[in-house]
Order: C-alpha cells, then sequence, then structure tokens
C-alpha cells in the first residue's frame, strides 16, 4: 500500500546563516540545504529575484518554535469556536459614496443597517464615524462663515474620501480575526474586495479634489510622487506591521490556550482526581474498583468526545444512559454499540425502558460483559441484548416473577412492538423491535 | 493484497511480537497478561523507536497504539506507513483507547489489520494476535458497528461501485459481529464455516481500505464518536 509522503510544515529554522530561511525552505522540499542555499545565490543574481524571494520568506514564513506553538494541538473544547463568528461575505457597495457618508453622519448606524458598514466589531467605532460627521458638517460651515463659496464639487469628493477611509478601517478589524482562525478563501476575498473598494474611493475623492485646483500636468506629477513615497513607506512599514500583527496574534492564540487550560484542570480535578483518590480509598475491593474506573471511564469518554453541536436526547443517547445505569448498579461492563439514531417517541420510550430490564437481567445472570447493539433508521428501532450466561427457559419462570414477561414482552407488544428471547446454554439474546411511527399506529387501531 | 489466508497457513503456536506503546505501565501489563506462546521481541515508545524496531526485529505481529509521539504526529499511521516494505510479512493489530471514528479509519486505512480497544482480556487479544498473524482481519464489535454506520445498513444493488457497499452477506456478518457474537458464533448462527466468516470479514476491511467513497472519510471526520 503506498501512502504519500507527510512533508514537514515550511518554518525557519533555528540553524541559519541570515535568517534560516535557505535550511526551513530545504527541510520541507526534503532537498540538502547546500544545494537550496547555492540555488538562492545564483538566484539573486538573476536581477535580484533570489534577494526578493529570500525577503518574501523571510517575512511570510513563521519561526519554527513560532509555527510549532501556533499548531500546537488544541485538546476538544466547546470554547475555540466561540472565539469568532464568521463575518458575512458581501461585494462592497461603492455606489454611492455621499449616501454612505450620508448615512454615516446621520449617526444612526443602527445595527440593521447594511454590513458594509457595520461597526459591531470595532470599539468606538460608531462615535468615530459619528465625530467624523460632525466634523465634516462643521468645517462646510466655518468655510460658508468664511465666505468661501463651497461648491458640491468640493463636497463630493471629500465625502468620497470619507466614506472609503471608513470602509478600509472597518475592514482592519475583521481581517485581523480572519488571520487568526482559519476561515474559507471567499470570505478573505470579500474583505480584500472592500478594502481595494475603499483604497479606491480615497484616491478617486483626493485625485478630484486636486485636479480641481491646478493644471493636469500638476495632478499626475503630484499623484505619481505620492504613489512612490507611499510606496516606500510601505516598503519600510510593513515587515514591521506583520511583526507585530503576529505577535498579536500568537498572545492571543496562547491566551485562548490558557483558558482551555484552566477548563481541563477544573474538569478533571472535579472528576478524574476525585475518583482516583475513592480508587485508592477501597483499594482493596476489586469489584468497587472496576466499577469506579468503568463510571470515570464513560464520564471522561462522554466529556473527550461528545460533540457538543450535536442534538441529544436522541435514542442513542438514552440507551447509552441506561447502559450506564445498568453498568453503576451491577458492576458488570456493559458495551453499546449504536448504528444511526432516531429521536424520541412514546414508543422508542418505552423500548428503552425494555432494554434497561433486559441490561439488567443479563447483567445480574450473565455475570460478564453484556453486549447492546441498536439499529435505528426510518424510525424502525432494533436493539440486541447478549449476555454469556448459563442462559433459562421462559417456561421455567415463575408466573409471579415479572421481569421478563411484563416489563419486557409485554410493555413492547403494547407500543406495537415485539420481543424475542433467544436463549441456549452458551448465552442469551433478547431482540427488541419497533416499527417504524406509521406501522406501530396501525397496529394499534 | 493477499487476505483470505485459510488457518491452514497460521503459524500453529507462536508468534513473534512487538508492542509500540507511549505507556511503559500498558506495555508490561500487556506483556504479563499475552499468552506464553506469543514471544515478544521488542518494545517502542516512540515512532521513531516503532520504525527501527519493526525493521530490525521483523516480528510477525504488531501491537500498535494510535496515539504515539515522535515523527511529524501521524501516530499508528506513520508507523505503518514507515513499515510499509514490509506489510506482506508483518501484520499491524491497532489498539486504542480511543473512540474516534477519524483514528480507526485513518489506522485502518493506513494498512492494519483489525482495531481492538485497550480495555480486551489477554484471552481475547492473544487470539486475536494469532487470527491477525493468520492475515485474517480483528473486528470488535465497535469497529464493525463503525462500518454499517459508514457504508449504510443497506445491501448493494449491482449498479453500485462493488467496494462502495456491502453485500448482503457481508452486511449479516458485520451485524452479528456487532451484536457480540465471536466468529464461531456467526458461523453457526448463519450455517456457513468459520473460514468463510474470516473471507467475508477480510473482504469488509479490503472495502473499509480500498473504497474511494468520499462519504467515508468525509462521515469520519463529522462524527467523533463511533
Amino acid at each position: 500500500m503506498t501512502t504519500l509522503p507527510v512533508r514537514p510544515p515550511l518554518a525557519r529554522s533555528s540553524d541559519r546563516v541570515i535568517a534560516g530561511v535557505c535550511s526551513g525552505l530545504a527541510v520541507h522540499m526534503g532537498w540538502p540545504v547546500k544545494n537550496v542555499r547555492l540555488g538562492m545565490v545564483l538566484a539573486s543574481f538573476a536581477g535580484g529575484a533570489g534577494l526578493v524571494f529570500y525577503a518574501w520568506l523571510w517575512i511570510m514564513v513563521p519561526t519554527a518554535d513560532e509555527a510549532a506553538r501556533r499548531t500546537a494541538r488544541r485538546p476538544a473544547s466547546p470554547i475555540a469556536p466561540a472565539v469568532s463568528q464568521p463575518a458575512p461575505a458581501q461585494a462592497p457597495d461603492a455606489g454611492s459614496p455621499e449616501g454612505a457618508a450620508r448615512a454615516d453622519a446621520d449617526g444612526g448606524g443602527g445595527p440593521s443597517g447594511p454590513p458594509w458598514f457595520r461597526v459591531q466589531g470595532m470599539r468606538y467605532g460608531k462615535e468615530i464615524l459619528l465625530g467624523c460627521g460632525l466634523l465634516l458638517v462643521a468645517g462646510i460651515m466655518v468655510a460658508q462663515l468664511l465666505g468661501v463659496d463651497v461648491s458640491l464639487g468640493t463636497l463630493i469628493p471629500a465625502a468620497a474620501v470619507l466614506g472609503g477611509a471608513s470602509i478600509a478601517w472597518m475592514q482592519l478589524d475583521e481581517t485581523r480575526r480572519a488571520g487568526l482562525v482559519d476561515k474559507t478563501k471567499a470570505d478573505q476575498a470579500g474583505g480584500w474586495g472592500r478594502l481595494a473598494a475603499g483604497l479606491a474611493l480615497v484616491v478617486a475623492g483626493v485625485l478630484v479634489m486636486v485636479s480641481g485646483s491646478g493644471s493636469w500636468e500638476q495632478t499626475w506629477l503630484a499623484l505619481l510622487a505620492s504613489v512612490a513615497v507611499l510606496g516606500g513607506v510601505v516598503l519600510v512599514l510593513l515587515p514591521w506591521a506583520l511583526k507585530f500583527w503576529r505577535d498579536l496574534e500568537a498572545e492571543r492564540a496562547g491566551r485562548i490556550r490558557e483558558t482551555e487550560r484552566a477548563e481541563i484542570a477544573a474538569h478533571l480535578h472535579d472528576s478524574v482526581l476525585q475518583t482516583l483518590a475513592l480508587i485508592q480509598r477501597r483499594a482493596g475491593n476489586e469489584h468497587d474498583v472496576v466499577r469506579l474506573a468503568r463510571a470515570q471511564e464513560r464520564e471522561l469518554r462522554g466529556w473527550l468526545f461528545q460533540d457538543p453541536g450535536r442534538e441529544s436526547g436522541q435514542l442513542s443517547d438514552r440507551i447509552k444512559a441506561v447502559a450506564g445505569e445498568v453498568e453503576d448498579l451491577l458492576g458488570h461492563a456493559v458495551e453499546v454499540v449504536t448504528v444511526g439514531d432516531a429521536a424520541m417517541d412514546e414508543a422508542h420510550e418505552a423500548l428503552v425502558q425494555a432494554s434497561r430490564e433486559a441490561m439488567l437481567n443479563a447483567s445480574r445472570h450473565g455475570g460478564g460483559t453484556v453486549s447492546v447493539y441498536l439499529e435505528a433508521s426510518d424510525g424502525q428501532a432494533e436493539i440486541f441484548i447478549k449476555d454469556r450466561g448459563p442462559g433459562f427457559e421462559l417456561g421455567d419462570v415463575p408466573a409471579d416473577r415479572l421481569g421478563v414477561r411484563e416489563s419486557i414482552i409485554g410493555r413492547m407488544k403494547r407500543h406495537g412492538g415485539s420481543a424475542t428471547i433467544l436463549s441456549t446454554g452458551e448465552g442469551t439474546e433478547v431482540r427488541l423491535r419497533v416499527p417504524a411511527a406509521a406501522d406501530h399506529a396501525e397496529g394499534k387501531s | 493484497m493477499n487476505t483470505a489466508q485459510g488457518p491452514g497457513t497460521r503459524p500453529a503456536n507462536s508468534a513473534r511480537v512487538v508492542i509500540v506503546d507511549d505507556h511503559a505501565i500498558f506495555r508490561s501489563g500487556l506483556k504479563a497478561d499475552l499468552d506464553a506462546s506469543i514471544q515478544v521481541v521488542g518494545e517502542a515508545a516512540t515512532v521513531e523507536q516503532a520504525i527501527a524496531v519493526i525493521a530490525q526485529q521483523r516480528p510477525d505481529v504488531v501491537l500498535l497504539d494510535v496515539h504515539l509521539p515522535g515523527g511529524l504526529g501521524g501516530g499508528g499511521r506513520e508507523v505503518i506507513a514507515g513499515s510499509a516494505a514490509l506489510l506482506s510479512s508483518t501484520r499491524f493489530l491497532a489498539l486504542s483507547v480511543s473512540d474516534a471514528a477519524e483514528d480507526v479509519v485513518a489506522v485502518i486505512r493506513a494498512g492494519a489489520r483489525g482495531y481492538v480497544t485497550k480495555t480486551i482480556s489477554g484471552a481475547e487479544i492473544t487470539d486475536a494476535v494469532f487470527r491477525v498473524a493468520g492475515g485474517d482481519a480483528v473486528f470488535s464489535p465497535r469497529l464493525a458497528g463503525f462500518v454499517l454506520d459508514a457504508f449504510g445498513t443497506a445491501p448493494a444493488d449491482i449498479a453500485d461501485d462493488e467496494l462502495d457497499k456491502l453485500s448482503a452477506r457481508e452486511l449479516e456478518v458485520m451485524r452479528l459481529i456487532a451484536r457480540g457474537y465471536s466468529y464461531k458464533e456467526v458461523a453457526k448462527e448463519l450455517f456457513i464455516s468459520i473460514k468463510t466468516v474470516e473471507t467475508h470479514v477480510s473482504a469488509v476491511l479490503r472495502k473499509l481500505q480500498l473504497s474511494s467513497r468520499h462519504e467515508l472519510t468525509k462521515w469520519a471526520a463529522e462524527r467523533r464518536l463511533l
């Protein structure tokens, strides 16, 4: 059987000449380090491609221990998914910047507004927007007082700049969250789209404003110069920003893990430690020790593996709970295997009660592990309860003993189901069956 | 993969075994529990140790814990992948405390011949070791239940891809195993020989390993509990 080789994740290693990029790359690709380094140097002569690639990896690839911290296995806990709510992916609506700015300035900005200017994640976001709007209005008033004729020609670009900037700012918060948890590409694409729309709005606004007061030639020159300066600033600040962002992320992840750890510790203390203490005190009584260990195992398993999002109170949950009770009561293991599931109804309740009785009998008389198998599909449910005891003859059971006759067979019949008991010298198997809901309604009428 | 070897080819009364588990207490407990006819020729606690010991000792059977430290974090699956060259002579029996479906699927699909839980008794594990050494598959009731859940409880139509569904007979066998029947009891119940039961179980194991049915993996990922 062939399996794909598993590649170690790409991370800058501590075995470094400059920043550990080459050795990290070598480990990831499975090539010798020397070749990678030589290749990088050669590529640097090809128009600096190697240098650019190296710098890019330096920025983008985390160091080995950063990566290890990030991928540290998280225990199953209901906390993790609650960290972030997915933001709705929505294309930016750049149709009417003026309207947007006005809507913002109106200050209502309730949570029912369109999502592209929703400000739920950002603290004081609403206040900042409102303040900007008011400042704008005040500025216009002051200008008019000073005798300047404020025309729509300057108002519209200014509104565009403000609208664009606010869209981009709001994006900041959501992009950061998107980076922390693994989100779908579509969401991120929507975020980048909104960011780009915001930027375009700002640039267009500035352009219109500047071009109103000078020749086109000057405008183009100014635009070129400012783009060059901006590019330079971005180039210098980007690594710092990225580093800062990554630190923040690491710290956040650390805090989440700390909370999870605390919850796990609390749970273990309440359950496992208490049981271990009990086991030490009852070390002499084998029966008690086994029973305690089984009960604790069941509890811990439920806590570790149960999916918190799953609907509870289904038939399989009830059967498992009943099996646990029987186990606690009589001390013999009851192994439950379930296939499929069904929502509880009246007949299923009878099924659960009858199987409880059957499990009790099997555990009491079988004296070993009891196997329980539940198969539920399309409303029909079947349960098999098997033990390896000496077996019994139904006719030999005294008439005043109601366990088998009433609690199992009678109960199943009353609810439109059936019960069959097969007993040989090597064990007993009780088979209980409830037909689909429509069937047993017919059966009763 | 040659699966349907009869009991005739089974090493009659001894088996060389390597135990791979990161808990020393469990290893020594298991060693004490195993029958005298089983010779423990090596032990390992990590993925790297396991691959080295298995390559060196070439045992008949490896008792393999699903969760192991070391390597690239792949646990038992990685040990089987690392010993792929020996799969024709060395069989792997997965042992685990985990009930998680994705663990079971991963290790069976990597090539393990069976999956049993760690609470199994010494006699049962001895029986399982000999069965696996003979080329048969070992299904616990839980694994059988998992197979039924993953493949569905309806028998295959002729139109279906052969690997995606169980035949009516295979379904019957799986149901009985899930109900707690031993292979012998299954054979008696269905009026077939034990060898035929083993053939059916091996066929189911093959389907579990080779089925490209995407629901299988998706199912295992979605459901965290058997």
